[in-house]
């Protein structure tokens, strides 16, 4: 394998400075409290956050991140089985059966599985992440610009061609990104390009404030409606344990999702959304009473929230394998690394392997400290689910404000601020998906380059595809990411004319 | 037919985006086209793309727009509108009184507008205290120049 366990025991080491366990468990608590919010997921409470980690160095940071992503990621579980609000995609599986669950008096129960499956779901994963990161990160080696730009491609239209039923919105929404991302002088020549004279534009816009303004202010906005309704009563949550028998029904849910998670995380454009509808699917069809799926079954729950934690861990392969993010919240994580002077890609691995495994080993003891936090101060959080939201919507939108100053010192930046929200709200009201346009807003100006890079030399735009055999095997994936559901839509047609009459 | 605007508008964007990406100027070093390819590919991209968008809305083109009608139910708009207004007067105010007080001013008018008149004691209270932690966790402790 070619694992290295004196690094692996060095990093577990910086892990446990108690600098470091302070910053996971400050991110966890922060992460828990906004994935909690109705409406608010992991990337909001990673864009508010970023400017906390400004100024820290840069391994601190990345833990901190990390923690607060899954800590968005319990949170966000916390408020789907509590008030069935799910705070985005990957929590909407736990909706199905951890609110019956919740509606029959068993919330303690649902809250602990959900911790342990977690719990269970992340440690998995976090091991996958130690035996394929690094065999991923030398074959990443090989990669050149034309590798690279067909990568990239090929991560746009997987998140687009996922993104059900909306491709076209979802490759508008992908170019808008792209077009945002060519804004301010270019680098390799120097021309000023689509700037409209303002210097405040000469470098661009940066794409720190896109992301708060969409997925900070526009969320707040796109929470304006409805703020009036009354709020689901919320059950008593009684004692946080569960029983054995639910453990023997859910132990094996819990250990089958998690690997299939875990390789979901990693693919690009898949991420803890599908993987936790993959698995509760999974689970039902491979249940013996399938009918109490939806009324409260609890491997129903378990297995989708094991699945999505370890989704989240294995999304962080390609990311700083190769430096491509997955889906919108792991391009945010992307954005504020690269912020940080991190270069992620193969050789990070290489030339720092201490960030590389001080990090993983955060996210072993980070997933423990969640579960100790979820376990002890249960009472706490259920008391922070009830401050009412419209005292929380304004504290998010200060906290946006002031994260947007600290990026470039100037107020004039809130008017882009303000101008990304209401890009973000409208994007929401009319049903454009958002990670395309995020993650273009960030690898944008890379693929540029590594688009240019590659047309040197080339006799036309079209050999950059036949360069090597990974970049034909790229193209085809990108073409079978593009005509899927068509090949589906083939595949099922024919089955049913293969149906005896 | 108002289903039909936003395709035309992002063709027009797509075209007023082409245009502009031809008279970008030549770059001196290097390729002169350099700067030009990808965003023109962009363009030609979002034209197209504008119009399967197009002919996808014309076929539903007799339907509402349920996400509209959402957006100007009951006081929605006012919050919207005042929530822009708010935040614009914060935006002038921001360097000119300093983060503190005009942060208070901010957070209370988000408050006082979403959270209601009623509640203007617990309004006062929240918009002081978490203006006041949030400058000194800002300034004293991340050292983060605060105006």
């Amino acid at each position: 394998m070619g694992v290295d366990f004196d690094v692996i025991l060095e990093g577990l080491m910086t892990a446990l400075e108690p600098m470091n366990l302070f910053w996971i468990a400050l991110g966890g608590f922060l992460g828990t409290v906004v994935g909690m919010l109705p409406g608010l997921g992991p990337a909001t409470a990673i864009a508010l956050l970023i400017p906390i980690t400004f100024g820290m160095d840069p391994v601190s940071a990345l833990v901190l991140m990390a923690a607060i992503y899954y800590g968005a990621m319990y949170g966000g579980s916390r408020s789907s089985i509590l008030l069935n609000t799910p705070g985005d995609g990957s929590a909407i599986a736990a909706t199905f059966d951890g609110y019956p669950m919740a509606q029959k008096g068993q919330a303690g129960q649902a809250l602990a599985i959900s911790a342990i499956a977690s719990l269970i779901g992340g440690l998995i994963a976090v091991v996958g992440f130690i035996m394929l990161a690094k065999p991923l990160a030398s074959f990443a080696l090989r990669f050149g610009p034309a590798e690279y730009f067909l990568l990239m491609i090929f991560t746009l239209s997987a998140i687009v061609a996922l993104s059900k039923g909306a491709m076209v919105k979802g490759f508008i929404s992908m170019t808008i990104g792209l077009l945002i991302s060519t804004m301010g002088i270019d680098l390799q020549s120097g021309v000023h390009r689509f700037t409209f004279h303002l210097p405040e534009l000469s470098e661009g816009i940066d794409f720190l404030i896109v992301i708060i303004g969409i997925y900070a202010v526009g969320e707040v906005m796109f929470n304006y409606i409805g703020i009036d309704k009354p709020r689901g009563k919320k059950k008593e949550v009684g004692k946080i344990w569960i029983t054995k028998d639910q453990w023997k029904r859910s132990k094996w849910p819990i250990i089958r999702s998690a690997p299939l998670g875990f390789l979901i995380g990693v693919l690009p454009g898949a991420g803890g959304a599908i993987a936790s509808m993959i698995s509760y699917t999974t689970e039902r069809q491979i249940s013996k009473k399938p009918e109490e799926f939806g009324k409260g079954a609890i491997e129903g729950l378990a297995a989708p929230e094991s699945s999505n934690n370890a989704a989240s861990v294995g999304a962080f392969i390609p990311l700083l394998t190769m430096g491509i993010p997955g889906s919108g919240t792991t391009a945010v994580i992307l954005g504020a690394v690269v912020m940080l002077g991190i270069k992620p890609g193969p050789l990070l691995f290489e030339n720092d392997p201490e960030l590389v495994w001080t990090f993983i080993n955060s996210m072993f003891i980070g997933n423990i400290f969640l579960v100790i936090l979820n376990i002890l101060l249960v009472g706490l959080l259920v008391k922070i689910l009830d401050t009412p939201a419209k005292i929380l919507y304004p504290l998010i939108l200060v906290l946006a404000f002031i994260g947007t100053y600290t990026l470039s010192y100037s107020p004039i930046d809130f008017t882009f601020l303000l101008i990304f929200g209401l890009l973000g709200l409208a994007m929401k009201l009319l049903s454009f998906p958002i990670a395309p346009l995020i993650l273009a807003v960030i690898v944008g100006s890379d693929m540029e380059q590594n688009f240019r890079k590659s047309i040197v030399g080339a006799d036309s735009a079209l050999s950059i595809i036949t360069m090597s055999p990974i970049t034909i095997v790229l193209t085809l994936l990108t073409l079978l990411s593009l005509f899927y559901p068509m090949i589906l839509g083939w595949f099922k047609k024919r089955k049913l004319n293969n149906l005896p009459k | 037919m108002y289903r039909l605007i936003l395709p035309l508008i992002f063709f027009l964007l797509g075209a007023g985006f082409l245009i502009s990406t031809f008279n970008l100027p030549k770059a001196r070093l290097g390729d002169p086209y350099g700067p030009i390819y990808f965003p023109a590919i962009l363009g030609v991209l979002l034209v197209v793309l504008s119009i399967i968008y197009f002919i996808e809305e014309w076929k539903q083109r007799g339907d509402k727009f349920p996400e509209l009608e959402l957006l100007l139910k009951g006081r929605t708009p006012f919050l919207l509108i005042s929530t822009l207004v708010i935040s614009l007067i914060y935006a002038f105010l921001f360097e000119r009184v300093g983060f503190l007080i005009s942060t208070i001013f901010f957070l209370g008018g988000l408050l006082f507008l979403i959270n209601g008149r009623k509640k203007w004691m617990t309004n006062i209270i929240v918009a002081v205290s978490f203006s006041v932690i949030t400058w000194y966790s800002f300034a004293v402790l991340l050292k983060v120049s605060l105006p």
